[in-house]
């Protein structure tokens, strides 16, 4: 496993000199990478490397530091290894390259985050909505996007809900149990 | 139809007394509660023996069962399938979701309260509700038609702009067929 590592590490760092690696334990490398060069480099591992499956594309709302971070993860069956290819984009501008000529499949994850996150990809075929239907609100995986005030204001609620009873105290003081101390703190 | 009254009420009971044993469910699962059906369907619980059993399409069905969230975008189909159906017609809600939201209370895209777009006859409550639960609900939902009391259609039909209304408030993009009776 650490030879393929190794070998994975050099043939990458020859090619894409930027590149930074992190090693995980088992059989998952990681790549940090500019947001130019992921077609290149996710073309060199499919062809010449042999990591032929996409297995997802992610995306983490990293608020605090404005970014998004996009997530390739691709896997060979032939190594047994994942190597996820990560690269950080403006959250305020998100536009990544497109890679829906590499993996057909990347499309429906590209549509997925455009929706859910608002991420664009440049000339990406996918004109129609794809899980949300006539949906005007920002993105909705965003992590300033306040889920509860929306449907506060979109969906009616049935009374009843408001006083939101914590279970678990009302269960000790009708039995009088006592809480362990490693649920303690699960305890609102 | 039957002009004197004391025959229509006896017409009634007969009407009410066939349409109570043969109840046909779309089987349209809309939520993780689908899941519970086909344990009430099969030997073990046997819904077939109270008349319960499946229905292919929406215009041969009597019950619809909305088998727990709907989001904005099932929430379109369901009331085409509705509207769909021919009378007599019944809406059993099943799970906590159908009644205030359940655990997606606070969901961008689920409703709430399904009783504000479509005229719900029983609820079964739990999350989700066994079969047994499921089960005593069909059983809940004859005794009402026997009595002559799950006039939900009717509902419906009465208050149609109501209904009609928040349905649009939520569903902004109206391409759905307009059906007045």
């Amino acid at each position: 496993m650490q030879e393929i590592k190794e070998n994975l590490i050099n043939h990458i760092k020859a090619n894409f000199p930027d590149a930074t690696e992190k090693e995980f334990d088992g059989n998952r490398l990681d790549f940090n990478v500019d947001k130019q060069c992921i077609p290149s480099i996710l073309t060199y591992l499919k062809d010449r490397l042999g990591y032929i499956h996409l297995s997802h594309i992610a995306c983490v709302d990293w608020l605090e530091e404005g970014e998004f971070e996009i997530i390739f993860i691709v896997w060979s069956p032939e190594e047994k290894m994942k190597v996820f290819i990560r690269t950080r984009i403006d959250r305020d501008k998100p536009v990544m390259p497109n890679i829906d000529m590499i993996w057909r499949q990347a499309n429906t994850y590209e549509r997925e985050l455009r929706e859910m996150f608002g991420v664009e990809f440049i000339g990406l075929e996918a004109p129609d909505e794809f899980l949300l239907e006539d949906w005007d609100g920002p993105p909705p995986m965003r992590r300033d996007f306040d889920t509860e005030a929306y449907a506060d204001d979109t969906f009616w609620h049935r009374p009843g809900r408001e006083d939101a009873l914590d279970v678990r105290e009302e269960i000790i003081r009708r039995s009088r149990e006592e809480i362990p101390d490693f649920a303690k703190k699960y305890s609102r | 139809m039957i002009n004197d009254k004391n025959s229509q009420k006896i017409v009634d009971i007969i009407q009410n007394w066939s349409r109570k044993h043969s109840i046909w469910v779309l089987a349209y699962g809309t939520g993780c509660g689908a899941i519970e059906i086909p344990p009430t369907m099969t030997s073990r619980y046997d819904a077939e023996r109270l008349g319960v059993r499946g229905a292919a399409t929406p215009r041969q069905a009597d019950v619809l069962l909305i088998t727990g969230y709907l989001t904005t975008k099932t929430l379109k189909r369901v009331i085409r399938v509705y509207e769909q159906m021919q009378d007599p017609k019944y809406v059993i809600g099943f799970g906590s979701c159908t009644i205030n939201g359940g655990m997606y209370y606070d969901s961008y895209n689920t409703i709430k309260v399904l009783d504000k777009y479509l005229p719900v006859d029983v609820y079964i409550n739990g999350c989700m509700p066994r079969p047994e639960a499921v089960l005593a609900g069909f059983g809940k939902l004859q005794q009402l038609i026997a009595e002559g009391k799950a006039n939900g259609a009717t509902k419906y039909k009465e208050n149609l702009e109501w209904y009609k209304g928040n349905q649009k408030k939520i569903i902004p993009n109206w391409v759905m067929p307009e059906y007045n009776w």
